[in-house]
């Protein structure tokens, strides 16, 4: 009997099997009115977007957005951007700018990161000296590389040092070298941030298992390549991803030095949406052109957040 | 197989002195705990016969040669991080085999000896596994495999017990004992905990304020402690010290203890007999020692009682005296408040020069 009475007085002290579900339903209707702000901040401009990428409306038709289906074309737009070849050479161009300036700014960064890991004298100054660049706005860095690049300008000084005559490279106008100049300024402005992200991975790192590691006989290189860069995984999968995303959208800097040219030279498919938005004004078209962009935008941090949780489940 | 041997080791952190004049030599094939409360030392200790901190005075040698010059990864230093510090993005055979390959092993080789040290530590079923999420008892069997695979001279162990729950700690110690009697390798064993040592070492080094205070056999630490620091340290609770003078009486010399009473005659070593008393001393017992005696001259007052089960712990103590007496619980135990009356056996009795705290006479 007595462990019957037991028994009952367990089942009174456990929640109940409605009061669970009346907790859920009541934290639901809590929670709906910022949930719906949520989906609508988020997901709002999104599904503008793809109704506008169907129409061939533009802000001259006079008739409002909401209205655009009034020039209703199906995906005539996509088909158009699929022979684009403006387009695929933005894109190109955009890809180019990405596989040099990524994996100059991660060795550059990582070099830095393994300088700085250690103590050295004055570490504190030339830490604050490296950050600057990433401080810089970035419209003013393009004006900044856009004097330095000038004919007559530093670079072709500091070249003509080096050699006999004179050097005189029409850097920002001759159009297989202004992507160059273009390249340079994005890693001089953005390895700094590359550096800090991959210098706090590298703290992070525990000191002990590197200790270990020399203690069971490994080398620098060893301890390196087996230790430190494997427990970084994660922080090198979101830098490379935050940089390889932010190229994507590289705009302020370039269009200040080259304004895309000479001719599209060096016009990345941030620049060709610009020019198509605001010279051309077919904005159903820009509204297809951007939703591809964040389709492959999306592939891209699909793949890395999937690295990343995979990094994860290793440790 | 190794013999260490520290001589006047010392190191300063700028004006602070981690560790000074450290004497020590430790035998092939011994286990040496390093015992003492955090901050004495025996972790700069530990890390300087490593190679991970540089000694600032004095001289380490391996059997007879100095390895002040020999960078950390040569030093042929097995060592055990108190977390273990496993390469948990490795498998455990790429853990055992990673010092291995670190020195160049060739493969066949390293794969007989990785299989051989798994083997011999039960981690055969788990070679494949990663290490990430594996339990306690085998990490830590897992971090003793990857030095030993090695071969080391010598094997340190910093406090590898202190991040596992107590109830498992009695395990782990037999466990490591066990380890240690399999490699007869030279080990020293950093702890704060003295369970840990007592139950382990073959000799304990006490340490505390970056000294040496008394090194020897788990009981001759427990039963003679040469400072009245090891004398508290050492023993749970540790030895009872009360001040005293001494006073003569016609049974020879005796402790007079104020309120507390006064000792049984001295059963004085021939050695403090002939070094002579000073007029003030500590006297030291062990609360074991304190024999319930309705006609004993020493008496206190009963403060608290403490029960821990099979035994129960008096603390007794007033007009500044504090005492502790360890009882069975078949006796008829008093309450607080009563004065409880017992005696010592003199020759359970240590004495302690009040002034440099060092025991008086050494053995009794």
């Amino acid at each position: 009997m007595n462990g019957v009475s037991v028994k009952k007085a367990d089942i009174a002290v456990l929640p109940q099997d409605n009061a669970g579900s009346e907790e859920k339903r009541l934290g639901f209707w809590l929670t709906l009115p910022a949930q719906c702000l949520v989906l609508f901040i988020a997901v709002f401009p999104i599904l503008m977007q793809l109704y506008i990428s169907m129409t061939d409306w533009s802000p001259l038709d006079g008739i409002p957005w909401y209205r655009a289906y009034e020039l209703w074309i199906g995906f005539i737009n996509y088909t158009d951007l699929a022979s684009d070849s403006r387009f695929w050479a933005a894109m190109w161009r955009t890809f180019l700018v990405m596989i040099v300036c990524v994996p100059i700014q991660f060795l550059l960064g990582l070099g830095l990161a393994v300088l700085f890991v250690d103590e050295f004298p004055g570490k504190r100054w030339f830490y604050s000296t490296l950050l600057i660049p990433m401080m810089v706005v970035p419209a003013v860095a393009g004006y900044m590389f856009f004097l330095l690049f000038q004919s007559g300008g530093p670079v072709n000084d500091l070249l003509s040092l080096f050699s006999a005559s004179p050097v005189k490279i029409a850097w920002l106008s001759d159009p297989s070298l202004a992507l160059v100049a273009v390249m340079a300024a994005d890693i001089w402005q953005w390895t700094p941030l590359m550096f800090l992200i991959l210098l706090a991975g590298m703290i992070s790192v525990p000191q002990d298992q590197q200790m270990a590691a020399v203690l069971l006989g490994a080398s620098w290189g060893r301890r390196f390549f087996t230790i430190v860069l494997p427990r970084m995984k994660t922080i090198i999968i979101i830098a490379l991803a935050i940089r390889t995303i932010e190229i994507f959208k590289i705009f302020d800097t370039l269009y200040i030095m080259t304004g895309g040219g000479p001719g599209v030279a060096t016009e990345t498919i941030s620049v060709y949406i610009y020019k198509v938005t605001q010279q051309d004004l077919i904005w159903g078209y820009v509204a297809a052109i951007a939703l591809a962009i964040l389709i492959v935008l999306s592939v891209i941090s699909a793949i890395a957040i999937s690295k990343m949780s995979k990094g994860a489940n290793a440790r | 197989m190794t013999q260490i041997a520290l001589s006047n080791l010392g190191k300063k952190f700028g004006s602070f002195t981690a560790l000074a004049q450290m004497n020590l030599t430790i035998g092939d094939g011994e286990f040496v705990a390093l015992l003492g409360p955090s901050g004495c030392g025996k972790s700069t200790t530990m890390n300087m016969i490593a190679g991970m901190v540089d000694p600032t005075e004095g001289d380490i040698r391996f059997d007879d040669r100095s390895i002040l010059d020999v960078p950390m990864s040569r030093r042929g230093v097995g060592f055990v991080f108190q977390n273990y510090a496993i390469f948990t993005h490795m498998s455990v055979r790429e853990n055992l085999a990673y010092g291995l390959r670190a020195q160049g092993v060739s493969a066949s080789e390293r794969n007989r000896r990785v299989n051989a040290m798994a083997d011999l530590l039960q981690l055969t079923p788990m070679l494949d596994r990663r290490a990430a999420g594996l339990s306690v008892n085998i990490l830590q069997r897992l971090a003793i495999g990857r030095s030993a695979v090695v071969e080391p001279a010598i094997f340190l162990l910093d406090e590898p017990l202190s991040n596992v729950d107590a109830a498992f700690r009695s395990v782990m110690r037999s466990e490591l004992k066990a380890l240690q009697r399999q490699f007869s390798q030279t080990l020293v064993y950093v702890t704060h905990d003295q369970l840990e040592a007592m139950t382990m070492a073959d000799r304990i080094a006490v340490m505390d304020h970056g000294k040496l205070l008394q090194v020897g056999t788990p009981l001759e630490i427990y039963n003679n402690p040469q400072d009245v620091f090891v004398a508290r340290f050492i023993g749970s609770p540790g030895m009872n010290i009360l001040e005293g003078t001494i006073a003569s009486s016609d049974e020879g010399k005796l402790v007079d203890l104020a309120s507390a009473g006064r000792s049984a005659p001295l059963a004085l070593s021939d050695r403090a007999a002939s070094q002579g008393l000073p007029e003030k001393v500590l006297f030291g017992f062990r609360p074991e020692q304190v024999n319930p005696d309705p006609n004993g001259i020493m008496a206190l007052p009963v403060n608290f009682v403490e029960r821990i089960g099979a035994r129960t712990i008096l603390h007794l103590g007033g007009d500044g005296i504090e005492a502790k007496a360890v009882l069975d619980n078949q006796i008829a135990m008093p309450s607080i408040g009563d004065i409880l009356r017992f005696s010592i056996d003199p020759k359970m009795v240590r004495l302690f020069d009040p002034v440099s705290g060092i025991a008086i006479g050494g053995d009794i």
